[in-house]
């Protein structure tokens, strides 16, 4: 904002707004700092330091066992591809959804409102919802990683609230210039929802990303096990090292420690945790506002 | 319109309402290898073993407690954390800050739940160290029935504080620039500002979220109490989640946690409908 | 142009959406179509043709990120050798019970699967018929007939043996100390529950570590959860308690109303008095628990005894990193029990890891079965047993000049073609397997020595194999009525009158027909 806004008050709350928010950034980043740390320490040091955030030995051989059974890369790939398309999918279903219902005059609006809230509310469960998956032939599909989740009702609703909140003037004027529905969808409601959509891509593709228990469910083939299922088998392995296992099966090639639980964190969350940065440009105050205007 | 309305239409209806017979399970004594039709019928046996279990009253108390401090203590986190955020003016601090709150998101539970045990156990954890360095005690935390809840909330707010924020953002993004302009103009100060402006145009959202959040008032995120229930804190922390997964353990209980779910689901929709109902009778657009 | 191209995204979003659909119509009724393709997947080759390889179809966990492929070298040679054509469904274990159930249900079952005989899906399944009952098949096979009649009876349902047990060693349980701690101190291995008591007391006090500083105490003990009490279920035997059920006058008691129990939690009492166990027990992680052991913080662990070989490697890797290695120091030690005025007494394990299964609806008839638990027989030979567990030598082992195995260093071959395999071995009546070179240290041979030696020692829980209806709907409410009352007596919490007290709840609280039904279990069986 412009300089003549500066007043006293005004800067001793900058200046302690400044500060609390460093400290709470730092706060929320150190655990991380952490397991990053760990994830570069030797089994040892981890057993005897409680937390640290240098290790004292540096070695990357967490890393390098992880990455010694070639599968993490397809499984890296798996999982980008389910991310990627599965967003898109969401996004599509969701805004086309949404976009409908966001008009207070539709027939049956209602109806399917409530259809969509008692869905959220109430659920099938496991089993019934995975005979569906199998009757439809989903299983091992990686279809059945995206299509039984294409809707989230909790995101359906705050979209349409979204929409609902567009200033009216905008869509009369449009019309009057003679677009159709969709194209009004496409040219004026979507570029003013940007914010609105990036957000939603980020909570679909977090929700892709970090699914792991369909997958446990709908694919038993491995070649198509997306990366957190992998880093969960891996992680498994070192705790049943722990327990029954370790003493009558040998063939456990090298139970992993402390420092691979902490790499396969650190795999599995960077590349998702890139996706925020990348999308926060969508979110600059007032840059649509003005864009649309002009 | 209802040609773009009928793929998510179908979708509702395929994956989520075909599926929803599973809640007759509540009603059967259901034996996966039985199946459906040849499980055993028992009425309404699952909800009577439920409601009169003795520990009912403890289970209901402290389970709505902890939505009570979660709704009082969390819900409004974020949205503070956002009207912070919201005052800075230099992007790139604005942007690292929003980035490094919204890690601890990532961060799951069991990990959370291991730090704070380092950081507070007795037994040579950090924070405990230096109380007993300033006071020669210590506080039992973690086993203490009076930081149950106060833990749990400060887990809360510390893991999703910075991930709430980011619809809010959204929401703030919205706001036209001129009105802050207009507003300086007037010689509003910036507290005014963000009452008059700031507030109302994420109101909307607020209220929704906070309609939506009385859906889930019964669940308290099983793995977070898990994690930090013990047999000396459980009169606080025992809460139907996880209540539920231990019965579970004794027996197959497919039956019994469907009828404690649809429980849940029909205070959900009782308090959902009842608080779009307020909404509307204060003239906020709800729901619809 | 961009319009029209979103009308096209759209029609085609619509279409597939009416595929679905038209997939889903065309299905039916979804319960009844059900049992159509479980029946129609398996055609068993013609089970008169002796010759024809047997079709095997295996359900079982995998740990791995890796395993063994169909028709994998391995596998190609157990088939070879057993003349059967093997798929095997690995199930990743973290989901296995989900995996279980969605299989139960969806009644497309594998010949042989891995399954929890305790697990209530199982048991309700085995009694509506869903799996053979082996029980009277077994006498039939050289080696299958020699299973342990303990450990079948501790998972038989209603008297009735369905799956052949994984087998595990009985005696797993006893106390594993740290040696050069109780060297230092100047005290011989404990006997009796006295001198253990001496020995946490002296490796409080007199310093166990010699670093001069007073920062070390006697036992580590982990979170209870559940029924399971760590170290106190073991110690608790010590005192003359039963294991969870004792018998006075042929009848059922519940172990915590005798009198070794309450003495035994006196002990405990008195040890977390003086400071001799860890003072956050109760919310101590079990998954640090030797940590404490490896760090020269706390030096016993009551335990399974071959806790001991995996807290002396850690204290060897400790040390290399430091530059102290000393590989010849033996810093660990295990032993059965102390004994107190009841004899040495030890903890048993159930004696079995699950059971493989053999569904009813994949192997139809008597003849079927009889060749898979043929299958079953066999792969308890000890050169099947080492090709499961180890691989084919030369490829993924070699044999060192005494005949012990040393595995191939590639890790990524191994985890592709041996590793989950010996999760179908069943180890009945014993490993045959060739020992590897690793496990020939003095700890390890003298910890499988005292697993088999402890054997003789173990308390049997008389109500193992008794499935409890009442247990069924408030065990969960019962456990934990024992569970905290415990807890709060030994952190001092409480005194003897509260902890009577919740005893006397138990009881009210559905404890009274709880015992009286397993009595009239315990009494159908045993007459």
């Amino acid at each position: 904002m412009s300089k003549k806004y500066r007043t006293l008050p005004g800067t001793l709350f900058d200046v302690s707004n400044y500060l609390f928010l460093s400290l709470y950034g730092l706060v929320a980043i150190l655990p991380f700092i952490y397991i990053i740390a760990g994830s570069f320490a030797s089994d040892a040091e981890l057993t005897e330091r409680a937390v640290f955030l240098i290790p004292k030995t540096f070695t990357t051989a967490a890393y390098e066992y992880i990455f010694s059974t070639n599968i993490i890369l397809r499984s890296v790939w798996v999982s980008v591809y389910v991310t990627v398309v599965g967003t898109l999918f969401n996004l599509v279903f969701t805004v086309t959804m949404a976009y409908p219902l966001a008009r207070r005059v539709l027939p049956g609006r209602n109806l399917i409102l409530n259809l969509v809230i008692f869905s959220m509310l109430f659920g099938g469960g496991m089993i019934p919802t995975f005979l569906v998956v199998r009757e439809l032939n989903l299983l091992d599909s990686l279809w059945a990683l995206i299509i039984p989740g294409a809707i989230s009702a909790f995101n359906l609703i705050i979209v349409k609230n979204f929409f609902q909140e567009l200033p009216p003037e905008l869509e009369e004027a449009a019309r009057i210039d003679g677009c159709t529905e969709l194209g009004l969808l496409w040219r004026i409601v979507l570029p003013l929802s940007k914010p609105v959509l990036a957000t939603f891509a980020l909570f679909y593709a977090v929700g892709h990303w970090n699914n792991f228990f369909s997958a446990l469910l709908y694919i038993n083939d491995p070649e198509k096990w997306p990366l957190q299922v992998m880093l969960r088998q891996i992680v498994m392995l070192s705790q049943a090292a722990a327990g029954d296992l370790s003493s009558m099966d040998p063939s456990f090639v090298k139970p992993p420690d402390q420092s691979i639980k902490m790499a396969v964190i650190v795999i599995g969350t960077i590349p998702i945790l890139l996706v925020y940065p990348f999308l926060q440009k969508h979110f600059a105050k007032g840059v649509l506002i003005g864009s649309v205007k002009g | 319109m209802y040609v773009l309305l009928a793929p998510g239409l179908l979708y509702f209806i395929i994956f989520k309402y075909v599926p929803m017979w599973g809640v007759l399970l509540a009603f059967k004594d259901y034996q996966p290898f039985l199946g459906f039709f040849q499980s055993e019928w028992v009425g309404l046996e699952h909800f009577r073993v439920f409601f009169t279990n003795p520990e009912f009253d403890m289970l209901l108390v402290n389970t709505l407690l902890l939505s009570l401090y979660n709704l009082i203590f969390f819900f409004p986190a974020p949205i503070l954390l956002a009207l912070l955020l919201n005052e800075i003016r230099i992007a790139l601090f604005k942007r690292t800050i929003q980035t490094l709150v919204y890690v601890p998101h990532f961060i799951s539970m069991v990990i959370v739940a291991s730090l704070t045990y380092v950081l507070l156990t007795t037994e040579n954890g950090i924070v405990n160290e230096l109380i007993y360095q300033q006071t020669g005690e210590k506080i039992d935390f973690l086993t203490s029935p009076d930081w149950f809840r106060p833990l749990i909330i400060i887990q809360t707010i510390w893991k999703e504080c910075g991930w709430g924020t980011i619809i809010f953002l959204a929401a703030l993004a919205g706001v036209d620039p001129e009105q802050y302009e207009a507003a300086i103009m007037d010689g509003a100060n910036r507290w005014r500002q963000t009452w008059h402006i700031t507030l109302p145009s994420i109101r909307s959202t607020i209220i929704i979220l906070l309609i939506l959040r009385m859906g889930d008032v019964l669940d308290n995120g099983f793995e977070q109490i898990y994690l930090l229930l013990n047999p000396l804190n459980r009169s606080v922390a025992e809460v139907f989640d996880t209540y539920v997964y231990m019965v579970g353990i004794t027996q197959g209980a497919f039956s019994y946690s469907t009828a404690v779910g649809l429980f849940k689901s029909i205070v959900g929709l009782i308090l959902v409908m009842g608080a779009n109902w307020l909404a509307k009778r204060f003239g906020q657009s709800g729901l619809y | 142009m961009k319009r029209e191209k979103k009308v096209k995204k759209g029609l085609l979003i619509a279409s597939m959406a009416f595929l679905i659909a038209i997939v889903l119509a065309g299905c039916g009724s979804k319960e009844s179509g059900e049992n159509a393709p479980a029946s129609s997947q398996q055609p068993q080759s013609s089970s008169s043709a002796e010759q024809s390889p047997l079709e095997l179809d295996i359900m079982l966990p995998v740990f791995n990120a890796n395993y063994p492929k169909d028709g994998s070298p391995v596998l190609a040679e157990l088939e070879k050798q057993t003349n059967t054509k093997i798929h095997i469904e690995w199930v990743p274990n973290s989901s296995y019970s989900e995996k279980f159930n969605i299989t139960l249900a969806s009644n497309d079952l594998p010949t042989i699967m891995v399954a929890d005989p305790k697990n209530a899906s199982f048991v309700n399944a085995a009694k509506a018929g869903a799996f053979w009952e082996v029980g009277p098949y077994l006498k039939d096979y050289k080696n299958l007939s020699q299973a342990n009649p303990v450990i079948l009876s501790n998972y038989a349902i209603d008297g009735k043996t369905y799956g052949v047990y994984r087998a595990r060693a009985l005696g797993r349980n006893g106390i594993n100390y740290r040696k050069d701690w109780l060297e230092n101190v100047g005290l011989e291995p404990p006997k009796t529950i006295d001198d253990f008591y001496h020995m946490l007391k002296a490796f409080k006090e007199n310093d166990p570590d010699q670093n001069g500083k007073d920062d070390t105490y006697g036992m580590v003990l982990v979170k209870w959860t559940g029924g399971w009490a760590s170290g106190f279920d073991v110690i608790k035997l010590w005192f003359g308690s039963p294991n969870k059920w004792g018998l006075e006058d042929g009848k059922l008691v519940p172990e915590h109303e005798t009198e070794g129990y309450l003495e035994a939690l006196k002990f405990m009492r008195k040890l977390y008095e003086e400071k001799l166990i860890n003072q956050d027990f109760a919310v101590y992680d079990s998954a640090k628990w030797i940590d404490p052991v490896v760090n020269n913080q706390a030096g016993v662990v009551v335990d399974v005894t071959d806790t001991a070989g995996r807290i002396e490697q850690k204290i060897h890797a400790a040390l290399a990193e430091k530059n102290q290695a000393n590989p010849d120091k033996q810093f660990v030690d295990n032993m059965i029990g102390v004994e107190g005025e009841h004899g040495l007494k030890a903890l048993p394990t159930s004696g079995y890891a699950n059971v493989l299964a053999i569904p009813k609806s994949a192997v139809k008839t008597e003849e079927e079965l009889k060749r898979v638990l043929a299958f079953i027989d066999q792969t308890n030979e000890a050169e099947i047993q080492t090709l499961l567990y180890s691989g084919i030598e030369g490829v993924h082992y070699t044999l060192d000049d005494k005949g012990f195995i040393v595995p191939s260093s590639d890790a990524a071959l191994i985890e592709s073609e041996v590793s989950g395999l010996g999760q179908m071995l069943t180890y009945i009546p014993e490993t045959r397997t060739l020992k590897s070179q690793k496990s020939q240290t003095a700890l390890s041979i003298k910890t499988e020595q005292l697993q088999k030696e402890a054997e003789q020692y173990i308390v049997v829980n008389p109500a193992e194999s008794l499935i409890s209806k009442v247990y069924a709907q408030k065990g969960a409410q019962l456990d934990n009525i024992i569970n905290d009352a415990r807890i709060n007596f030994i952190v001092g919490k409480s005194d003897e009158a509260a902890l009577k007290a919740a005893f006397e709840l138990w009881r009210k609280s559905g404890g009274d027909d709880y015992v009286k039904e397993m009595n009239e279990l315990y009494a159908a069986v045993n007459n």
